[in-house]
């Protein structure tokens, strides 16, 4: 790690600098394969003859614009719409197909100095694809790919490795082949599930986690959230826009659920990351189920404190997309109602439209706030071993 | 008022642009050739400070009702004429500079000339 924290912005048009000395950890940077063929040395011969034959077809809200990504980058995005054959499978709306591509456009750029991988969103229907052995073979080839194309070319950036939350013993599995890495500081499972996180279907998953010091990082989209299951529980809006409204919804009852069913209790020191489904859904979460709780714990008798305090110990909400409220100064009131200081990870969402730069996403934060979102609450929760970072 | 040459009229053609860096700050300008006639909009979105002129052209969207409503009409015009963010997907009236989906925003322009071979984009100052 040379310099820390944060050099002049080199973007056009910027005259202000975030602030000198404070480190940025991005814990939402999309990486993708150009087309899946890229995965066919990583995949054992069974499944590369699967990929060949059925090819890649994964569950998505089929009316994401295809600007979902930053039209800026647009020679790029033509480069890619060119180079990826039509119905083959590879999607170039998520175009961030290099690590030169992602230190030229953003490392570099914003002065980065750690980037969390999530993978491709359009790629997380491994999830929800209805054989496990498939979604698990594409978990291990996509990681390995993502181990010899990304990793161990720039100390920057490090992987919350994909796992698919469907079938925990190959989940296991995964976590404990790849936890050994020193850039493996997250699991990242997609938020779209047929039963909410909290159900003890998961707890082997959560306890490897655990034991290996990793937290989660869960991403909307996948196997349910926004795309293959009913993202509503009254069923399925009609627009892309209606239905990244439903993603609080997702989070508030993964959350809940984790709370309600005593992961917490269970895995004392299991963190767990909500990311790119809204900030606000977690105040309601914190104040109602307190006050609900202390009506009804009778049911719920192995939490032995409020769930608030659940929440602010074990769980952390990405900044991306952040609300952008009516008045400036509800920004302030929010981020205090948030417990941002403990909960909020800063999260870029690189290179999709609705990304946030690191620079005017909050107005002016106290020092300490700033340094917690940019950095600190990040790097208290990944498995990360970094010496001068703040 | 200033006078600035900022290229030849051949540099940029009908549906072309060409981004000025810097023209009165580090943003720049982009002037922009839409069927013939020349507009000049400042490069930064109002919003987050995005590179506005590096933006998609599109146009306006429109529907005179939802579209369950018996004979509702849905339709696009103006294409080419309203500029789309690149980072967030905010529009605006290149011609005006007025944002359309924020009626409180809106980015500076400059009236553009043709002087000859010349275009001239001025401004006061």
């Amino acid at each position: 790690m040379s310099q820390i924290g944060a050099r002049p912005v080199t973007a056009p048009g910027w005259t202000a600098n975030p602030k000198d000395g404070i480190a940025i950890v991005d814990c939402d940077v999309h990486h993708n394969f150009r087309h899946p063929t890229q995965l066919l040395p990583y995949l054992s011969k069974f499944y590369q003859e699967h990929l060949l034959d059925q090819g890649l077809h994964l569950g998505r809200y089929p009316n994401i614009p295809i600007r979902s990504n930053r039209v800026d980058l647009r020679g790029r995005v033509e480069e890619a719409l060119e180079s990826t054959p039509k119905n083959s499978g590879g999607d170039p709306r998520d175009f961030n197909f290099t690590l030169e591509f992602l230190q030229e456009e953003h490392l570099d750029v914003w002065n980065i100095d750690i980037a969390v991988l999530t993978g491709p969103p359009v790629f997380y229907g491994y999830s929800g694809v209805p054989d496990p052995d498939w979604g698990a073979a594409l978990c291990r080839a996509f990681n390995d790919w993502t181990i010899e194309h990304w990793l161990e070319r720039d100390e920057r950036v490090v992987n919350a490795i994909l796992v698919s939350p469907s079938d925990p013993p190959q989940a296991v599995e995964e976590i404990n082949r790849l936890a050994h890495r020193k850039d493996t500081v997250a699991v990242m499972v997609p938020m779209g599930t047929s039963r909410p996180f909290g159900n003890r279907f998961y707890h082997p998953i959560w306890e490897a986690c655990e034991a290996h010091g990793l937290p989660v990082i869960s991403h909307i989209g996948g196997g349910g959230g926004a795309t293959r299951n009913v993202p509503t529980p009254v069923g399925h809006p009609t627009y892309y826009i209606e239905s990244r409204m439903s993603r609080p919804y997702v989070a508030s009852t993964h959350a809940t659920s984790l709370i309600c069913e005593g992961v917490f209790e269970k895995f004392p020191n299991f963190k767990f990351a909500l990311i790119e489904a809204q900030q606000m859904w977690a105040v309601p979460v914190m104040w109602h189920l307190d006050t609900d709780w202390k009506a009804i714990r009778d049911q719920t008798p192995w939490l032995k404190r409020l769930p608030s305090e659940y929440f602010r110990e074990h769980i952390r909400i990405g900044s991306q997309p952040m609300h952008e409220p009516e008045k400036p100064e509800q920004m302030y009131q929010m981020l205090e109602m948030l417990h941002a200081d403990e909960t909020l990870i800063f999260c870029s969402d690189f290179p999709h439209f609705d990304w946030n730069d690191p620079v005017t996403v909050f107005p002016k934060l106290p020092e300490d706030l700033h340094r917690r979102i940019f950095a600190q609450n990040a790097l208290d929760i990944l498995r990360l071993d970094l010496e001068g970072v703040n | 008022m200033a006078r600035v040459v900022v290229g030849k009229v051949s540099e940029i053609p009908p549906g072309k642009r060409k981004i000025i860096v810097p023209f009165r700050g580090k943003a720049g300008i982009g002037v922009f050739n839409v069927d013939g006639k020349f507009y000049a909009i400042r490069n930064i979105c109002p919003h987050k400070r995005g590179p506005l002129c590096t933006g998609e052209l599109t146009g306006r969207f429109a529907a005179d009702a939802p579209p369950s409503t018996q004979d509702a009409t849905l339709s696009v015009d103006s294409l080419g004429k309203i500029l789309r963010c690149p980072w967030h997907q905010w529009t605006f009236d290149i011609a005006t500079g007025r944002c359309l989906v924020d009626a409180t925003l809106r980015v500076a322009t400059y009236p553009v000339k043709v002087d000859g071979d010349d275009i001239v984009v001025e401004y006061d100052g």
